[in-house]
């Protein structure tokens, strides 16, 4: 039974780096950002919704802030740098949903190549979230410098709870992807992305 | 479904690679923990974390800054009156409109001091400009009043004068880099929404502009002294703990 040998999958180094500091830079920006929302809730002010302080890093506005502002540039240069890699490499060509996964998602028999095709259209799906993210988050961060961010999302309030929703889609899509790693690769998968060296 | 005879065999867990069970709820609680502590010990860093960061992204923020580039207003229509909220550290000072008096000092090398009436005589500008407070909230407001720009004209600040203190009846206090203070949408302020301007808002006096967070428009003003460098003390919210430069 020949077959049965399992295929070992590899991850590039650049790979494994980018994923390990979005995944930490996403936890404290998220955290650091419930902790600001706190300060005056978008949905219903003062006395709207609170987060369980819990999960709010930096102890008061002020430090939730001094951990957003820092954290925003581990996030964003990571975001930058794999992406020039990923165009250079031509990873873009052959590692994200391809018109390929479209097609055995619509018409595919077979599960394991359609979740494959899943996989790959959640976690290909993730990269937008983040930089609408980025792109809000520069509107709300200056406001008076790029105007036309916040007038391109009708107004403060708008573009405040878009800024907010990439913390609510990111937790659910990142964890439908792990979910999606684990079904479509195992624990071989996970482990190549962050702990084996290959 | 049988977890006990896994557990009770931990010794050749590891080589079990694919254990659909156990392994994650191990891992989640992991995370959950490394999240939670994350959290805890960041929260005690943050003013370190603060510390290190601020001078970059100030250096960010006003390389961005253009003194003379104008904000896009609002008209009339868009403002929004109950959005602004009244936040003040002390409350609301008691301040005789006849006696006031907004002095203007340091290195000028024309000292003031205007009453009201010389503030009034003085060109009025208005302008509806979005008030974003750190807290999240923003209002669209107008302001009128007199641009410091002009104000500073007559007070003609020496050439090494590169900062601007501001303080107010309340005893609170505020500091600014001059290029933002001479920026042309940056008011003493005594008009509100076409109302003259009401004591929980700052009347005699307060500053307004576009370009600075809520907490740099400081009400009540009653002093402004320009500076070649700044103080140990910066401003009430800075001196806690807040950054300085609160550009927008």
């Amino acid at each position: 039974m020949i077959m049965r040998s399992p295929v070992i999958p590899k991850q590039a180094l650049p790979t494994k780096v980018f994923h390990w500091i979005s995944l930490v830079s996403l936890f404290l920006m998220m955290t650091s950002g419930l902790q600001i929302y706190n300060a005056n809730p978008v949905f219903g002010g003062r006395g709207g919704i609170h987060i369980p302080p819990v999960f709010g890093l930096g102890g008061w506005l002020a430090g939730g802030r001094h951990w957003h502002f820092a954290m925003m540039w581990i996030f964003v240069l990571n975001l930058l740098w794999y992406g020039i890699y990923v165009l250079l490499t031509r990873r873009w060509q052959h590692r994200y949903i391809s018109g390929k996964d479209v097609k055995a998602l619509l018409v595919s028999q077979n599960t394991k190549r359609k979740n494959y095709a899943w996989h790959r259209f959640v976690y290909t799906l993730l990269i937008p979230i983040l930089l609408l993210s980025i792109f809000t988050g520069i509107g709300m961060y200056k406001p008076a410098q790029f105007y036309w961010i916040v007038d391109s999302f009708g107004g403060w309030d708008a573009l405040r709870i878009t800024h907010f929703m990439a913390v609510p889609s990111t937790l659910i899509l990142g964890w439908i992807h792990s979910q999606l790693g684990r079904k479509v690769g195992g624990d071989r998968l996970l482990d190549s992305m962050f702990w084996r060296n290959n | 479904m049988s977890q006990e005879p896994k557990q009770k065999s931990s010794n050749t867990e590891l080589e079990i690679d694919d254990d659909t069970d156990i392994v994650p709820r191990r891992r989640f609680l992991t995370l959950a923990g490394a999240g939670l502590l994350t959290i805890g010990f960041g929260s005690l860093a943050e003013g370190l974390v603060g510390g290190l960061t601020e001078p970059i992204n100030q250096q960010v923020e006003s390389l961005l800054f253009q003194t003379q580039k104008l904000v896009p207003e609002f008209s009339i229509s868009a403002i929004e009156p109950d959005k602004l909220i009244v936040n003040s550290f002390r409350g609301t000072p008691a301040i005789n409109p006849n006696a006031y008096r907004l002095t203007i000092d340091g290195e000028v090398n024309n000292p003031l001091s205007l009453s009201l009436d010389d503030l009034q005589k003085l060109p009025f500008t208005s302008i509806v400009i979005r008030h974003v407070c750190v807290e999240g909230w923003a209002a669209i407001v107008q302001w009128g009043g007199v641009r410091l720009q002009d104000l500073l004209a007559i007070a003609k600040p020496s050439p090494q004068s590169k900062y601007v203190y501001f303080y107010s009846a309340d005893g609170y206090y505020e500091s600014w880099d001059l290029d933002s203070v001479i920026h042309p949408q940056t008011l003493m302020a005594y008009q509100k929404n076409g109302q003259p301007l009401s004591p929980e808002n700052g009347a005699p006096l307060r500053l307004a502009s576009p370009v600075k967070l809520g907490y740099k428009l400081s009400k009540w003003v009653t002093r402004i002294q320009l500076t070649s460098k700044l103080d140990e003390k910066r401003g009430y919210w800075e001196d806690l703990g807040y950054e300085w430069y609160a550009g927008l």
